[in-house]
């Protein structure tokens, strides 16, 4: 849900017009609309590089983890996840709200890492790296606009 | 409910793919257009209730619908009808700022040609003041934003014919 669609939720269970107030806020959603663009490409056309920097950081760090246990099928799905979530990242940055990375990503997934014997402590470290490399690529404006959105994601995940 | 962005990347994440060029065009043009949503939305709510008068009095205020026997004859009647057009004018100027119709279904037409036949509410005629409120909507904001009003308001014709 974007900031229009909750502002026009919320108006409707009062049946009324937008606020000034909120269309203001729209507006300023607009006005961003092309950075939040710009900033998401920058994350969609790295993904991979994102992935492979963050996962060798995440190995160096948590050498004892089923992806770096010599299985290939756990090493692959391990990386697809990661670019999962950069996928989700990017999705949240354009909408500019949390809600597609909660929906499709966060939801549940605790649970289902869980039950596939991942240990989520180093799930976190992972993410933790992935937020890292991603952020060392953006100025220090777009690393703040990304950084909510993997912040969000680490304590999904917290166990 | 949906807005122009979220409509996008849920199509998006169906496909497990990030935004292709063509839905980030369609992005930026409606980012390029939303200094015009807001304004005609702030224009709208403004002018809510006098819209609804002047396209009841350009469409069904002077034909048989008002008079003895007419649909919207007794005034009780005559409420419930600019009631709805109050809502289609409120749910049309939501759908603009979304630049997307899932909220027009999802809000009021979902069942509403149903509920008008079982009610005896003549679909012809609350079409033709849909159209009316096109108009006097058009005469309001301007030529441009009054298009894309347009576009909400024939969207409920649509579901209404």
């Amino acid at each position: 849900m974007s900031i229009i669609t909750r502002a026009i939720a919320s108006a409707d269970r009062e049946a009324r017009y937008l606020s000034y107030g909120e269309l203001q806020a729209i507006r300023d959603f607009y006005e961003a609309g092309p950075q939040r663009l710009r900033i998401a490409s920058i994350l969609a056309e790295n993904e991979s590089q994102i992935v492979q920097l963050g996962s060798q950081r995440f190995w160096q760090r948590c050498p004892y983890t089923p992806s770096n246990s010599g299985n290939p099928t756990f090493r692959a799905s391990c990386m697809r996840d990661q670019g999962w979530y950069v996928r989700l990242i990017v999705y949240s940055v354009i909408v500019g709200d949390v809600e597609p990375l909660q929906r499709i990503g966060v939801n549940g997934a605790k649970e289902m890492y869980t039950s596939l014997e991942i240990p989520l402590r180093n799930l976190v470290e992972a993410l933790r790296c992935l937020k890292e490399v991603a952020l060392e690529m953006m100025t220090v404006e777009d690393a703040s606009e990304v950084a909510p959105y993997f912040d969000y994601l680490i304590q999904g995940m917290m166990p | 409910m949906q807005d122009a962005i979220t409509a996008l990347i849920n199509s998006s994440d169906v496909q497990g793919r990030y935004l292709d060029n063509a839905s980030v065009q369609k992005l930026k043009s409606y980012f390029d257009s939303g200094e015009m949503r807001a304004r005609t939305a702030i224009a709208i709510s403004a002018n809510a209730t006098s819209l609804v008068t002047r396209a009841v009095a350009q469409s069904l205020m002077y034909t048989d619908i008002t008079a003895p026997g007419g649909n919207m004859y007794t005034c009780r009647r005559y409420a419930a009808c600019i009631r709805d057009l109050d809502y289609f004018l409120r749910y049309a100027t939501y759908a603009m700022l979304a630049g997307d119709p899932s909220i027009l279904d999802e809000r009021i037409l979902n069942g509403l040609r149903e509920t008008y036949n079982s009610l005896g509410v003549p679909i012809g005629a609350t079409i033709r003041a849909v159209q009316a409120m096109k108009d006097v909507t058009t005469d309001l904001v301007g030529a441009e934003a009054g298009k894309e009003m347009g576009v909400y308001f024939d969207y409920i014709a649509a579901g209404l014919s």
